[in-house]
């Protein structure tokens, strides 16, 4: 029990990367893959703010006194997540917008059929 | 002494201001991709001299190294930001008269934005940095291939994305993990401390930054998304998606195995997906009936040929790489830009429809010809320097698998050389026999500008290679001594 407390926020990240990926490579439609992305996002940005997490820490002011650099939650994955989650913003936008015009152009948005372009 | 912030400051500050010159005049936004990309080259030459002596630093806001973000001008640096500035202002060029329908403004916002990402990933020391600079190029590429809004484009620009939201989800991982273990986000930092810890825990990082960048650089089980993405993307766009999307792609790739892990143990492994890569490309392509298609297969081989050479890891080995990937971005982008005024003015993209190109357009089909001829390797011109130097540093490594190896190479080349004079042939003796000599139809000034400028870089450069080796020289250095690097940015 210790064990699962203490890592929980992995496990959770890591199931939420994993279901990701395994939606982005099974799934057939392609709103469907979009949505995996965005597991997969999500999983990655909670990967990253839980490297820097620490149990009812702070954030890092150094003018408190009594305040140890132990107790002060890490600020810098919680930059990078910001950055990250505009980044996904940007390319889910953009995967929605192809989609829509997929669908004007296939009228189907069915991955196995558009297969124009091949090998 | 310019700063080399200015060199990404400049075109991305100025991406977003075309809107507003668009205010002015529409007729002055295609000049501005033309002005921002002639800043950069000049820039870039000009810090040459100075940072082939030693290589310059930056460090953002004041915070020095580890902490900040910081640029390292180093010789690979800026031999990367000269080798993007020159093609994006020749391809700049020669989008004046290319680029005509749908709305222009947006072609040239992301056109800057994408040279700006590239030249960001290769100056940066800083490994998030990297990832962000490198999600700039990816995006802005993602959408420039469905520029046209056809078919074909909007459904490889899907398959483009699918794949490379993947290999960046991989890379923000990879950082992630190395985040974690060292708690910096510094190249220099992270490589110092690298051999600190058990090999095991850092070799997930690796196997998925290698995954994450060998997406983008089109290394073989990674590929699929490239013979698409390049033959629907306007002509324009596949020059630079081929001559310079993927070679920052294997930039970031050989910057993270060489400097930032230092991991020999993978190059061998690197040498035989080289390898694959080269002969799965090749093989491809001389089946292809379509020109832009056949190119894009072309590069994979390329590619796959400059894997290899990166791998041998000795420093000719590094130098015949660097001038390989030099000699394919100014081949490939020259083969894209004449092939793409050749579909352009025959309306199809089929190898056969090219029937008597050589009499209606000799210019454009006489470049073609260079081009071909540069990238199969044969003297005078600039792609034999670089197989020749590559050939010569596999054989002498003096091992038999090298041997074997050099065997493949030159199948490869022999297949190549195939293909290309198949295409040469059609453009200059077939059809046209009995009927009246068609019409010449040469090409606007604005695609025949760039298209010499090229072809006088090839010749050039391939009659004396020396000009360029020097640089080249110094660059494999810094690839090889990566104590050198981890000192020069941390004192």
């Amino acid at each position: 029990m210790i064990f699962l407390s203490e890592y929980i926020y992995y496990i959770g990240a890591f199931s939420l990367i994993f279901i990701g990926l395994y939606i982005v490579l099974v799934k057939k439609n392609l709103i469907k893959v979009i949505i995996g992305l965005s597991i997969l996002d999500t999983g990655i940005n909670l990967f990253l703010i839980t490297l820097g997490y620490i149990r009812e820490g702070t954030a890092p002011v150094f003018s408190k006194p009594g305040l140890n650099a132990d107790k002060m939650v890490d600020p810098v994955p919680q930059a990078l997540v910001l950055t990250a989650i505009v980044i996904g913003v940007a390319v889910l936008a953009l995967a929605v917008s192809l989609a829509v015009k997929l669908y004007k152009h296939y009228g189907t948005l069915n991955l196995r059929k558009i297969k124009e372009q091949k090998w | 002494m310019v700063n080399p912030v200015l060199l990404i400051v400049i075109p991305l500050g100025l991406a977003f201001a075309v809107p507003f010159f668009g205010f002015i005049s529409k007729k002055i936004e295609k000049f501005i991709p033309f002005v921002a990309l002639l800043f950069n080259l000049i820039v870039s030459l000009r810090l040459f001299p100075q940072v082939l002596e030693q290589p310059i630093h930056v460090s953002i806001g004041g915070f020095t190294p580890p902490f900040g973000i910081n640029l390292v001008a180093g010789p690979v640096g800026i031999l990367f930001t000269a080798i993007i500035a020159l093609v994006g202002f020749l391809v700049s060029i020669y989008a004046f008269d290319y680029i005509k329908e749908k709305d222009q403004e947006k072609y040239h916002i992301l056109y800057l934005l994408l040279l700006t990402g590239a030249t960001g990933v290769v100056l940066t020391g800083d490994i998030f940095n990297l990832f962000v600079f490198f999600e700039i190029l990816c995006i802005s590429s993602y959408s420039l291939v469905a520029y046209f809004g056809d078919k074909a484009g909007i459904e490889s620009a899907v398959k483009y994305l699918i794949q490379g939201a993947l290999g960046s989800s991989f890379i923000l991982i990879g950082i992630g993990l190395l985040y974690g273990r060292f708690g910096t986000l510094n190249i220099a930092d992270i490589a110092s401390n690298i051999n600190s810890v058990h090999s095991i825990s850092i070799f997930v990082p690796l196997v998925l930054l290698i995954t994450g960048f060998g997406v983008e650089a089109a290394i073989f089980p990674l590929n699929a998304w490239l013979p698409d993405a390049h033959s629907s993307a306007p002509s324009s766009i596949s020059a630079i998606l081929s001559g310079i999307v993927i070679e920052v792609g294997l930039y970031a790739m050989v910057r993270v195995v060489f400097t930032l892990f230092g991991a020999s143990s993978v190059l061998n492994f690197l040498l035989f997906l080289g390898l694959i890569t080269l002969l799965v490309g090749e093989l491809c392509a001389f089946n292809q009936e379509n020109i832009k298609r056949m190119l894009a297969y072309s590069s994979i081989g390329q590619i796959g040929l400059i894997v290899f050479a990166l791998s041998i890891a000795s420093s000719s080995g590094i130098t015949g790489g660097l001038f390989q990937l030099v000699s394919h971005t100014l081949g490939k982008a020259l083969l894209f830009l004449a092939a793409g005024y050749m579909v352009y003015r025959s309306g199809s993209m089929n190898i056969s429809s090219f029937e008597g190109m050589g009499k209606k357009m000799p210019y454009t089909s006489l470049a073609f010809t260079i081009g071909a001829f540069s990238i199969v390797g044969l003297p005078p011109f600039i792609g034999f320097p670089g197989k020749f130097m590559i050939i010569k540093a596999a054989l002498f490594k003096q091992e038999i698998l090298f041997i074997v190896l050099v065997f493949f190479i030159l199948l490869a080349t022999i297949i190549e050389g195939a293909y290309f004079f198949r295409v040469v042939q059609v453009i200059y003796f077939k059809g046209g026999k009995g009927t009246l000599i068609p019409k010449r139809e040469i090409a606007p000034i604005s695609v025949l500008i760039p298209i010499f400028i090229f072809v006088g870089l090839i010749v050039v450069i391939g009659i004396y290679p020396k000009l360029i080796t020097d640089v080249l020289e110094l660059s494999a250095s810094e690839l090889l001594n990566r104590a050198d690097y981890i000192k020069s940015v941390l004192p």
